[in-house]
């Protein structure tokens, strides 16, 4: 009988009952590939590793359950229907009856996600945990140029811009943006919100490129499912603010590509319970800065009070007086007096975002900019070119690195080192926990050293600042005296072993001087040795150091001792490239 | 040059070929010259000589054609060209030609008349035919007149000057180079003007009426009889059924609002979707949800502007070339000294787009991730301290034997120990000063050596190839000399069977006064039984008759009443249990009785590959086993017939394993030249497992050969191990 027989009429069992490969999935589901695809990435369905696979290595597994949830998925209902519709669209235009095909076109059966994202999502928590991979598409499609060949519509990039800029606002206008990191790939945030870090990825604002290698079908379907999202979650957030959305916009900002301050206006004015939509005055702009400016600290203020709505207030106390934790208190004061003014070829929509979020008044040159260059309160001028032009003598001049160094070290860092012209310091990361790398770049010191300093109100002398490092550094001088003590035990062994030797030479020699061949009493001997033959004599100190490490891995059991080699080997490489780095530096050091 | 002389030029030039077809008129004479001149611009144009091949078999064809009309004659010479796959430039040329001739036809026509008679005005013209030209390259001229002279090539002008004198001639753009005839020709007005219709796409002929108003030829007044005699029908009169029953249909679908006029309202697609979370604490009924995992964070290498010792040298990046796809690093950091300095990041859409097939491509299983101090995974051993006395260091060396010692055997006492070596001698040696007592020399590589366990019976037996030997090694006192000489002489000799005879022979040794066994095949390993009396023989080559033992006080051999299954490695005698045999084979460890007949006991299942040694603890209950991929094993035979315990900590052969007589210790030794103690204590309660703890990991023999055996001091804790660097060595506590 075959190791696999199952008689007739048996039902199956195990893996091979619960799992299907995807091609089975497939004729189960009287599907295409491609619809398939986009149902399982709207209903966030995705293969198993079954224990055992019982078609072979090759395959794709499916758990039977999510399939037959697939299979009761009204929307596979209406996928058919729009394809069926699509053909008596197809056929209408091949008999040129351009009248129905017309007619037709305009009822076409349509479907909407919201329900797929009430079951994924069960709580707003869960939305909020998935949303790194939604802000990052968004955000990446928002700068997209729209093509024709790869089916993406003007309207959708529109869109994409839009709940990006919403999403920002939010954040900005709530202080809970955390971390900002500047990379080669673009810009990292790191916003908390309702106890979730929400990291995602804003592309530098350049023309993006399309390339070959991707296949913009998946890629649309996602964005689909993610747009949804997205502005479901918007509305979320807004409703808590007790502001209208969709928001609507000032024309002439969102003309001038200022959304993101058209929007965060929109927000102030209404969470302040006016129902009226905010009026730019036209006419004069420095009336309309002012305007602004006020509306900005009475937004500020009022949010200070509660407000007189009960039901508002309830959402007040709730929210923001709970949410208000320290940290948010923090973000919120760091540029609290300073105003920006920005330079044309600095990111402008970076900033616009980044400056108000923690506390900061920003304008920028253009149309539309809440006050002019010339204005004298003006603290911090942001400008990216190698020299400045004419310089007020009032304010500062820095490149943006500043703001975003600031930032993370969530102080107001001195900016000799930003000021024109210079390279600035380097842009390091906020998301590295640098103790547990194991290797401290050095302006990360500097930096601590000067958090220390603000925080003790004490003048960043380096003496001061070393209390602050001695934690770490005490532990790694701890660990550096337990080795050295290790080496030092070992050399003294090896110093007794040798010394034992020459005992044991000499006492050959006696031994042989004294009878050769006599009988020796065989329990003297060992009994004098007894006193001090400990330690080995010929292997040499590290060689001992390192047996008796070994020692107790020959006693565990096979499990363990390859996840004992495995984790060694990760430690062993991260420590190869900490020391690569240092190598590096060392270099560096000895060419300067 | 001018047009006319051009023409009557042409024709010249075809003559030869005109007389093959006598009835060519005037006019195919000209067209012939037009086709010489499409072939020619085709030369200028540049096209390489299979285009020109065509061009020239076109107007070949041409030539052949006979038909009066003259445009008729043209259009084909055109067909025949396009088909040939000419271009536009090619087909203006045709047209122009063409137009030129209808411009001023008469005039032509008549030039083309005289053209006989003007023969001598015109230059010699060349007559080389349908010839590539290349093949003319590298002559000085470039064929022959009509009167067989060679034409000379026009000399080739300065680079400089012919640009300069394009340059300077402002009719130079409607010149072109005949390569034929190697002159240059001015398009005329006319021509270029029709050049450049025919690339509008309109017809060439500057008169020619695309949409001239159609000439009905038919005659339709004087017709008696109409087309069709058929009165006009009735339907032609009243409305139409199926246009009313259609509009019907509209109106209808109208009044029911199927067709819509105004567009939909569209109701808002956001709205509060959270509204309340309580609702959603229900639980799902849908298998557990597994969040994607997020992407890593950046870390300080991908900054725009990261610190320089992120930044791999030219050296680094070099290597990085050399390296495998897969181990070559994902990001190499850059540095750029200002924001607006940084550029697009080229991999944007591919990585959203991996991260994209991730995230519903892969497989998404719950893992648990350790994030402890890999030291603390270190099963907690008891000190070492506390388990002393154990051999740790080398006190001596035994050195005399002159090659790889392969065997050692201690002598009950502890003041002897016999070494074997493949050198064929067998040394004896006092334990305590290192000093050689006796040598015995033979022939053959000493493969085993063993001290009889008695005290009093100081007997050494040693095996080598086929024969085993009792030597006395005259040790003891006289009483016991003379009862060990009268064991070791073969005087009655007993009757042996004639299976056991064909084993093994006992024979006198005269040399050393001893005892000599031969045996059919050759012995791998030797055992005392703890009596004294019994000698178990290990012949790997025997098969069914591998293990033997011989009885030295009744001077014979037994076979074994036990079907041998696998080949013999080793035997051993159970310390207790008088009865019990035990052999491993290659795989597995079994036990006999030999009492009742040798009735299977046990079997033993090591796992092992390759079974290379074995000892029992003094106990008689456990049981270890070396094997030759390193392992070693520890049975408990009450407790399983599985080991206990796998240790694997040599990375060569185990070469042999042994347990001490009194101390709960135990050795083994290995190929790799190293030798481990291990402290392993059975307790009398049955309950409690045996201690295994790793001890000393002794080191000092030569790398070369390793360390062949290892035995137990019988009542010190010391080590003698045998090194394949000819050295015996003593380690103690």
């Amino acid at each position: 009988m075959p190791k696999h027989y199952r008689p007739a009429g048996k039902k199956k069992e195990g893996n091979a009952a619960r799992y299907m490969t995807r091609s089975q999935a497939l004729k189960s589901l009287q599907v295409n590939l491609n619809l398939f695809r986009r149902l399982c990435i709207v209903k966030g369905i995705f293969p198993r590793e079954p224990k055992k696979k019982v078609k072979g290595n090759h395959h794709t597994y499916y758990h039977v359950k999510d399939i037959s949830f697939l299979q009761h998925e009204p929307l596979l209902e209406k996928f058919r229907e729009i394809k069926t519709y699509q053909k008596k669209v197809q056929k209408a235009k091949a008999k040129k009856n351009e009248e129905l095909a017309r007619l037709l076109l305009t009822r076409q059966p349509t479907y909407k996600l919201d329900r797929l994202i009430r079951e994924r999502y069960p709580t707003f928590i869960d939305a909020l945990r998935d949303l790194d991979d939604c802000l990052t598409m968004v955000h990446l499609f928002a700068v997209l140029p729209a093509s024709d060949r790869e089916n993406l519509e003007v309207k959708r990039v529109h869109n994409c811009r839009r709940l990006s800029h919403e999403w920002q606002a939010y954040i900005s206008r709530t202080h809970a943006l955390r971390k900002v990191f500047v990379s080669v790939k673009g810009i990292y945030y790191q916003a908390e919100l309702e106890g979730q870090k929400i990291t995602w990825l804003t592309p530098h604002a350049i023309q993006q490129v399309f390339t070959n290698d991707v296949d913009f079908g998946v890629l649309l379907t996602f964005l689909e499912f993610y747009e949804t999202l997205l502005a479901f979650t918007n509305f979320k957030l807004y409703h808590s603010l007790n502001v209208k959305y969709p928001p609507i916009l000032d024309s002439r900002l969102e003309a001038l590509a200022a959304d993101l301050y058209a929007l965060s206006r929109y927000i102030d004015a209404s969470s302040r319970g006016m129902t009226v939509e905010p009026k730019v005055d036209a006419s004069s702009s420095s009336q309309s800065n002012d305007r602004a400016e006020s509306e900005l600290r009475l937004a500020q203020l009022q949010h200070q009070l509660p407000s007189s709505e009960p039901g508002a207030l309830m959402h007040l106390v709730a929210d923001k007086e709970v949410e208000e934790d320290e940290e948010t208190r923090a973000c919120k004061s760091l540029f609290k007096d300073l105003k920006f003014f920005l330079s044309r070829e600095v990111p402008r929509e970076s900033l616009l975002f980044v400056l108000p979020a923690f506390g900061g008044t920003v304008s920028w040159e253009g149309e539309g900019a809440p006050f002019k260059e010339d204005d004298e309160s003006i603290t911090h001028h942001i400008i990216d070119k190698p020299s400045a032009g004419h310089m007020y003598l009032s304010r500062e001049y820095v490149q943006p690195q500043w703001i975003y160094d600031c930032v993370n070290a969530r102080i107001i860092l001195p900016t000799e080192k930003y000021l024109v012209g210079r390279i600035p310091p380097p842009h390091l990361s906020p998301f590295v926990d640098n103790e547990a790398e194991g290797y401290v770049p050095d302006y990360a010191e500097t930096i601590k050293r000067l958090q220390a300093a603000a925080r003790n109100d004490v003048l960043p002398l380096p003496g001061v600042g070393k209390e602050d490092l001695e934690d770490p550094q005490n532990l790694l001088y701890a660990g550096f005296m337990s080795r050295t003590e290790e080496i030092e035990a070992a050399e003294n062994k090896k110093t007794m072993a040798e010394r034992e030797k020459q005992y044991h030479e000499e006492l050959k020699k006696e031994l042989k001087k004294e009878v050769t061949g006599s009988v020796v009493d065989d329990v003297a001997a060992p009994v004098v040795e007894e006193g001090e033959g400990e330690e080995s004599s010929v292997p040499d100190a590290a060689q001992i150091a390192q047996d008796t490490a070994d020692m107790p891995t020959l006693m565990m059991s096979r499990k363990k001792r390859k996840l004992y080699d495995a984790m060694k080997i990760g430690q062993k490489k991260k420590s190869e490239s900490v020391e690569r780095i240092k190598q590096r530096k060392k270099n560096l050091k000895a060419d300067q | 040059m001018t047009k006319k002389s051009q023409g009557a030029n042409e024709d010249q030039v075809k003559e030869p070929k005109r007389k093959i077809v006598p009835l060519k008129s005037q006019k195919e004479a000209k067209e012939v010259k037009s086709s010489k001149k499409e072939e020619d611009l085709l030369l200028d144009s540049g096209t390489d000589s299979d285009y020109d091949g065509c061009s020239l078999s076109g107007s070949l064809n041409s030539d052949d054609f006979d038909s009066e009309d003259d445009f008729d004659s043209h259009r084909e010479t055109q067909d025949d060209s396009g088909h040939e796959g000419s271009d536009e430039v090619i087909d203006s040329e045709n047209g122009e030609e063409e137009d030129g001739s209808d411009d001023e036809g008469s005039e032509q026509r008549e030039v083309a008349e005289e053209s006989d008679s003007s023969e001598d005005e015109v230059a010699p013209r060349n007559t080389v035919g349908d010839v590539p030209l290349e093949w003319y390259k590298d002559e000085k001229h470039i064929g022959y007149d009509i009167t067989g002279k060679k034409i000379t090539k026009k000399e080739k002008q300065d680079k400089l000057d012919s640009f300069l004198a394009t340059m300077d001639d402002s009719k130079n753009w409607r010149k072109v180079y005949d390569e034929y005839n190697d002159e240059e020709v001015e398009l005329t007005k006319e021509e270029s003007k029709l050049i450049r219709r025919m690339l509008k796409g309109e017809a060439p002929h500057a008169d020619f009426d695309p949409y001239a108003p159609y000439v009905d030829w038919f005659k339709w007044d004087d017709a008696i009889h109409p087309l069709s005699s058929a009165p006009e029908p009735k339907r032609r009169f009243i409305p139409s059924k199926w246009e009313a029953k259609k509009v019907v249909k509209l109106v209808r679908a109208i009044r029911k609002g199927l067709i819509k006029f105004d567009k939909p309202e569209e109701e808002p697609n956001v709205y509060l979707l959270w509204g309340d979370d309580s609702a959603s604490d229900q639980k799902s009924k849908h298998l557990t949800y597994i969040p994607p995992p997020k992407l890593k964070l950046p870390g300080h290498e991908e900054s725009y502007n990261p610190s320089l010792e992120y930044i791999p040298s030219e050296e680094e990046k070099a290597s990085y070339e050399l390296m495998y796809e897969e181990d070559r690093p994902k990001f190499i950091p850059k540095r750029f000294t200002s924001l607006r300095s940084i550029p697009a990041y080229e991999n944007a859409l591919k990585e959203s787009f991996d991260r994209c097939l991730d995230l519903y491509l892969c497989p998404r299983v719950r893992k648990k991730r350790i994030n402890i101090d890999p030291e603390s995974l270190k099963p907690k051993l008891p000190s070492r301290k506390d388990l002393r006395p154990y051999p740790n260091s080398c006190y001596l060396e035994y050195k005399g034997h002159t090659g790889p010692v392969t065997s050692i055997s201690t002598e009950c006492s502890g003041q002897w120990i016999a070494s074997g070596s493949t050198d064929g001698s067998v040394r004896i040696w006092e334990v305590e000063t290192g000093r050689c007592l006796k040598v015995w020399q033979f022939d053959e590589a000493v493969k085993c050596v063993a001290w009889n366990p008695l005290p009093d019976f100081p007997i050494l037996a040693v095996a080598m190839g086929v024969d085993l030997f009792f030597l006395n090694t005259e040790l003891g006192t006289d009483e016991e000399q003379q009862r060990i000489e009268e064991l070791l002489r073969l005087d009655n000799l007993p009757e042996l069977d004639e299976a056991a005879a064909a084993i093994a022979k006992w024979l006198p040794d005269e040399k050393y006064r001893g005892i000599k066994i031969r045996h059919f095949k050759n012995l791998s390993y030797i055992d005392w039984h703890p009596r004294g009396d019994y000698l178990s023989a290990v012949m790997p080559g025997g098969e069914t008759r591998g293990v033997v033992i011989h009885q030295l006080s009744a001077h014979s051999t037994k076979r074994l009443p036990i079907k041998m299954r696998g080949l013999p490695v080793c035997t051993l005698f159970h310390p207790n249990h008088r009865g019990l045999f035990i052999i491993a084979t290659k795989k597995y460890v079994r036990v006999y009785n030999l009492h009742k007949n040798g009735e299977p006991i046990k079997k033993l299942e090591t796992g092992l590959r390759e079974i290379s040694s074995m000892a029992i603890h003094p106990g008689g209950d456990n049981l270890v086993v070396g094997s030759k991929e390193g392992k070693m094993c520890w049975f408990d035979m009450d407790l399983s017939s599985k080991p206990y315990k796998i240790l694997k900590n040599h990375p060569k052969d185990i070469t042999n394993v042994g347990f001490h007589r009194s101390y709960p210790l135990f050795a083994s030794c290995s190929e790799d030249s190293t030798a481990y103690v291990f402290h392993g204590k059975v307790y009398s309660d049955l309950n409690e497992n045996p201690l295994i703890v790793p001890l000393e990991i002794l080191r000092g023999h030569s790398s070369k050969g390793g360390v062949l055996d290892c035995k137990f001091h019988p009542r010190q804790p010391w080590l003698f191990t045998a090194g394949g660097d000819s050295v015996i060595k003593l380690y103690c506590h």
